[in-house]
């Protein structure tokens, strides 16, 4: 693999990689790593500072922000991934679909993806929200519903050249099916496309969830979230603005984290992309598909 | 062009329709009854069920669906979205004057977004890897993560609170528009910049960059055409970056207390009040669709390459 | 070297910004008349006035108590004469007749004569259903104006609360008929002229409204010329507003709606720019449970005594409320008429409260965290006003309490007008909510238990539903100070054993306001501050 070992050479790109594997492993293993429950109120601590056995202090009900902080990994970005990999995989699923098979079916999912890709993200996750209610789960499934499509569209031009190409056409010949030459030709080729895309979108993603959590149509309590942990702190920003240190600086660190290795990870996989520029070439198709994903929460 | 022109704006309608469509179907996703939220809006004290029935074929639910959708459509163009469930006014009295307040923050930001992205693509490009180049990249990289309500917040704290110059929130003159405009542009300037500068330093190793020195052309004329080449993706790009700034301003618009869309949609949604929230999902969708094709067709203009596509 | 290049590109930036942001407001940010704001009070709400027609509901009640007035007042020392100079009542208590005050204009110029009082009253008689809630609406037979001066409403039957119920913010209030649409006042109305102190002068919607003193006041005129009511989201923003002075007022508004926490009120008293003042305990503050909800444990009485018993009360007045509010153990605080009882208290017991589900069979089984019976799980949901600071943090650690329990309650946060849309349809569990004032307590909470817009499905899943609707309807029409008393006695025993309303502290209005405020008041009720007599030092 040329491309991991050309990003792992980049030693901010190693250091952006750490961070956020440590995120999600913390996630991962909260229960063993969070000192406290971290739902367990007790308001003799109520705003208690740092000490010890509460190495963050304790937030408006006494519960231990560090062990907040830990469990609330898991919807912060967790979840998140889950729901991008869940719109990786439809979109692209369906774009190969469309792009190899050409045709009728790549007409219909095409239209379906302008459809999608009209309705801005932001406004789409409101609306699922408004109808279906506050929560976390919902706003995931807005997430995968409005990303797929993004998925879908670059996959499918991923896709389309390989499918014209001379070796996938002589495959078909020697009589591999379809399935067995998107496996061999197609896949290493849209992988890395593929990742680059979901890691640019998995940041903005992480952000978009904490806002909406911070405005209360996200989580609901008493589920830790970073989002949500900002949205408590702030009826108290101006009397205890500490509370909103740890929470913010979590969600900044991991997000720029991930941006970075998504930066880096396109870096890898096409080196002379960040120095010349060189897709610019191809048309403003790459930089407005750039542009969906990207929304600042 | 004008034949391109006409087949993109052709393909616009049916979208349009597909998208109307799919909003009306989206009211019917809602846990409450139409017929209740009507019977509520009017202040029916005791609902029940033969009243709930009668309202029904009132309001004609029990025609055909697309029939229904025929009827609403209708009357949306006529900008009746029905009444507030929660205070009783028409929608269109609450959405329109949010809608303005929302598109002139989203203008104003976008247009400090677009002129500071130029400006700061240009420079990077031109410094490219020295240190202005390193430098404003790595700011903007941190700034682009940053969650916008905690950059709302921390400037608030400094420039509301501790330097007392500007307003905390609301729209009441024109410093009340500072501290939004700042915390959307910060956000997006860092995305936007970044296309002007690799589309600059696309045309920068350009060959007719090459030529035009070989041919002795001052550096002057050679940036200023080779900005003009890297403008041409900027008009798409920004043609973009409009709608996308309308539908997301929803946080700081909540964080300063704009009284715009986003904070019209939050607590219509806190009070679950679907005929305002249907009706946002419609205009909104419905406006960036129509920004999209104009943007398109301005690209379309200057960009000949991109009008085979269709 | 580096790092001061870098240093001198942050500065650049910021002046970029800067530059930026001041091109777009011309330089211009000015305080907004910063030696007038010493004049006139400007105080936050998290929501619009909304509607100001005083014959509907959905209106702010505060901003309508400025603008219109009703025939009597109730106070400390009982009914007082408010439009009404005096008046006589009946031998048989179902003829009143009210002298009204002379030379009395409503904000349009129109006299306020007997002729206003009928046609405002008749339109309110004909949209009953919606004031099904306040008795009287039931009870009125005509209204008829004797002369210029001089009106009769007579009754039904004889009804006790009668003038207190004329005493309330709405709905019989007096608009100007000339602002009638089409003689009535159901569908709209043209304007929003009354009789108050204050006129309505301009309403941005979502924005603000502003109020100017009325100079015809009857009362004379009063002292703070403007009062604007600034839409604010509650919390911090407030907070900030008030220490930069854009707002200078803040009180706990009609829906009990706490927008600052105790702390950052003491803040803004330190700073010496304002005072905090707090009224008597005016109501009780309540998790009200949905007997009636028959799909959910909330109505199984073993799980309200047990959620009654969960709540630690002294904690609660402590800590989220800094000893500012005192715990709550009835529904009615025993210096509320009649409501001197003498009930039994449930104390905060945990103990007691697992007790209870485990012997109406709530279980514990294999190892799951939350009870269940019959297959189905103890979980409830509970709304609270997101608005409110304080409901969220009572919820919260009632959620805690309850979770130790076995028991799951899910938090709902929403707009207050939903959650009242929720208690009038019965769409809930549980709900925050409060006991209506001092004004109103009990007789018209009381009445409400039994009505469709407002407790009816609190009450009617309780065993003894129906005894308690007869007896509310007797002690409305009772003539007898001592059957009244008995009566109120059954009827608050009855929906304390069945813990339908299960109080947590005991409310009172607080006002944040400029330290040089003066004769900063209350009314006998929550709804209403006496702004004509506030003024400055």
């Amino acid at each position: 693999m040329m491309p991991l070992k050309r990003l792992l050479k980049d030693k901010w790109a190693s250091v952006s990689l750490a961070v956020v594997a440590a995120t999600l492993l913390i996630g991962v293993f909260a229960p063993l790593l969070a000192p406290h429950s971290p739902n367990e109120a007790n308001m003799a601590l109520r705003f208690a500072g740092a000490s010890w056995s509460y190495p963050l202090g304790n937030d408006h009900l006494g519960r231990c922000i560090l062990s907040r902080l830990i469990y609330g990994i898991r919807p912060s970005v967790l979840w998140v991934l889950a729901a991008l990999g869940a719109s990786a995989s439809v979109g692209a699923a369906l774009g190969f679909a469309a792009g190899y098979f050409r045709g009728k079916i790549d007409a219909v999912i095409m239209r379906i993806c302008d459809i999608m890709l009209s309705f801005p993200g932001y406004v789409m996750t409101l609306a699922i929200v408004g109808m279906l209610g506050a929560g976390l789960t919902n706003i995931l499934v807005a997430f995968v519903m409005m990303k797929w499509a993004w998925f879908a569209r670059v996959i499918r031009s991923a896709v389309m050249p390989l499918a014209d190409a001379d070796y996938v056409k002589f495959s078909k010949v020697l009589g591999m099916g379809s399935f067995a030459i998107i496996r061999r030709h197609v896949v290493p080729v849209a992988l890395p496309e593929l990742a680059v895309i979901a890691s640019g979108a998995f940041g903005s993603m992480i952000l978009q969830i904490s806002g909406l959590s911070f405005l209360g149509l996200g989580i609901q309590a008493p589920h830790a979230e970073w989002g949500m942990m900002m949205n408590e702190a702030r009826a108290v920003m101006f009397t205890r603005p500490e509370l909103m240190l740890a929470p913010g600086l979590s969600i900044i660190t991991v997000v720029s984290a991930v941006n970075f290795l998504s930066d880096a990870l396109q870096k890898a996989i096409d080196p002379k992309l960040m120095l010349t520029g060189k897709r610019a070439k191809d048309g403003g198709g790459k930089w407005t598909s750039d542009l969906g994903k990207k929304e600042v929460a | 062009m004008l034949g391109y022109a006409f087949r993109r704006i052709v393909l616009v309608v049916p979208l349009l329709f597909v998208i109307s469509f799919l909003t009306f179907i989206l009211n019917g996703l809602s846990p409450m009854d139409p017929a209740e939220v009507v019977l509520h809006a009017q202040g029916v004290p005791v609902i029940t069920d033969e009243l709930i029935a009668e309202t029904r074929s009132d309001l004609g639910m029990d025609r055909p669906l697309l029939v229904r959708y025929g009827d609403w459509l209708i009357t949306c163009l006529q900008l009746d979205f029905g009444i507030s469930f929660i205070t009783g006014d028409p929608v269109w009295s609450l959405l329109g004057p949010a809608l303005l307040n929302t598109l002139k923050l989203t203008l104003v930001s976008s247009f400090f977004i677009i002129l500071l992205s130029i400006a700061l693509g240009v420079v990077c490009a031109l410094k490219e890897g020295k240190w202005p180049d390193l430098s404003i990249r790595s700011i903007s990289f941190l700034l682009t993560s940053m969650p916008v309500y905690w950059l709302a917040a921390l400037l608030i704290g400094y420039f509301s609170v501790k330097l007392d110059l500007l307003p905390t929130s609301g729209m009441n003159s024109l410093g009340s528009y500072v501290l939004p405009v700042a915390v959307i542009v910060v956000g997006y300037v860092g995305i936007y910049f970044r296309i002007i500068r690799s589309s600059m330093l696309s045309n920068l190793n350009a060959d007719y960059v090459l030529y035009g020195r070989a041919c002795g052309m001052t550096e002057r004329s050679l940036i200023l055409k080779v900005l003009r080449n890297s403008l041409q993706v900027a008009v798409s790009v920004f043609g973009m970056a409009i709608p996308i700034v309308l539908g997301s301003t929803v946080v700081v618009e909540n964080m300063f207390a704009w009284p715009g869309l986003g904070t019209l949609t939050v607590n219509s949604i806190l009070g679950r009040d679907f005929p305002i929230i249907q009706a946002y999902v419609l205009v909104l969708a419905v406006a960036f669709v129509l920004f999209n094709t104009v943007s398109d067709l301005l690209n379309a203009a200057v960009n000949p390459r991109l009008r085979k596509e269709f | 070297m580096k790092r001061n290049k870098t240093v001198a590109l942050l500065a650049s930036l910021l002046v970029i910004f800067l530059l930026a942001g001041c091109s777009g407001s011309d330089g211009n940010v000015k305080q907004e008349g910063a030696q007038e704001q010493t004049r006139e009070l400007v105080y936050a709400t998290a929501k619009d006035i909304n509607d100001m027609n005083p014959h509907l509901y959905p209106g702010s009640m505060s901003a309508q108590g400025m603008i219109y007035e009703s025939l009597v007042e109730n106070t400390p020392e009982g009914i007082k004469p408010l439009l009404a100079e005096s008046w006589d009542i009946s031998e048989d208590g179902k003829v009143y007749t009210f002298h009204l005050r002379k030379n009395v204009t409503f904000h349009d110029g129109e006299p306020f004569n007997a002729e206003a009082v009928k046609l405002n009253i008749e339109t309110v008689q004909r949209n009953a259903a919606k004031h099904s809630w306040i008795k009287l609406s039931t009870m009125l037979d005509n209204v008829a104006a004797i002369d210029e001066h001089t009106v009769q409403l007579t009754l039904k039957q004889t009804y006790y609360p009668t003038l207190l119920e004329l005493s309330m913010t709405r709905p019989y209030v007096f608009l100007s008929p000339k602002d009638f649409l089409n003689g009535e006042t159901k569908d709209g109305v043209q304007g929003y002229h009354g009789t108050g102190p204050y006129k309505l002068e301009e309403h941005v919607t979502e924005q603000f409204a502003k109020f100017t003193a009325n100079e015809q006041y009857w009362g004379g005129t009063p002292e703070v010329k403007t009062i604007t009511a600034k839409v604010l989201p509650a919390g911090e923003t407030t907070l900030l507003a008030l220490q930069k002075g854009e707002v200078n007022f803040v009180f706990t508004d009609d829906r009990g709606t706490d927008s600052l926490d105790v702390e950052a009120m003491q803040q803004l008293v330190d700073s010496g720019d304002y005072q905090i003042v707090r009224s008597d305990p005016m109501n009780t503050k309540m998790i009200v449970a949905n007997s009636g909800n028959t799909d959910s444990p909330v109505s199984d009485l073993a799980v309200r005594e047990a959620i009654w018993h969960a709540i630690d009360r002294k904690t609660i007045s402590q800590t989220i409320f800094n000893g500012t509010e005192a715990p709550a153990e009835t529904l009615f605080a025993s210096n509320v008429n009649y409501a001197d009882v003498g009930l039994e208290k449930r104390e905060f017991n945990p103990e007691t409260a697992a007790k209870l589900l485990e012997e109406a069979g709530w279980t514990l089984s294999g190892g799951s965290e939350i009870r269940t019976k019959d297959g189905r799980q103890l979980t409830m949901k509970l709304y609270y006003d997101v608005n409110s600071n304080s409901q969220k943090t009572q919820a919260e650690l009632l959620q805690s309490e309850a979770q130790k329990l076995g028991m799951k309650l899910e938090l709902v946060g929403e707009e207050s007008s939903s959650i009242a849309n929720r208690r009038s349809t019965g769409d809930y569990e549980l709900l925050f909510n409060q006991t209506w004032g001092l004004a109103y307590d009990p007789q018209s909470t009381i009445a409400a238990f039994a009505s469709e817009a407002s407790y009816l499905h609190t009450t009617k899943g309780m065993a003894q539903a129906d005894e308690l609707y007869r007896k509310i309807d007797e002690v409305m029409v009772s003539t007898d100070e001592e059957t009244r008393k008995a009566l109120y006695k059954d009827i608050l025993t009855i929906v304390h054993e069945e813990a339908v309303f299960i109080p947590l502290t005991n409310g009172s209005v607080t006002v944040i306001a400029p330290a040089d405020l003066e004769g900063i008041s209350f009314k006998q009720t929550q709804f209403e501050l006496p702004f004509e007599r506030m003024s400055f030092k």
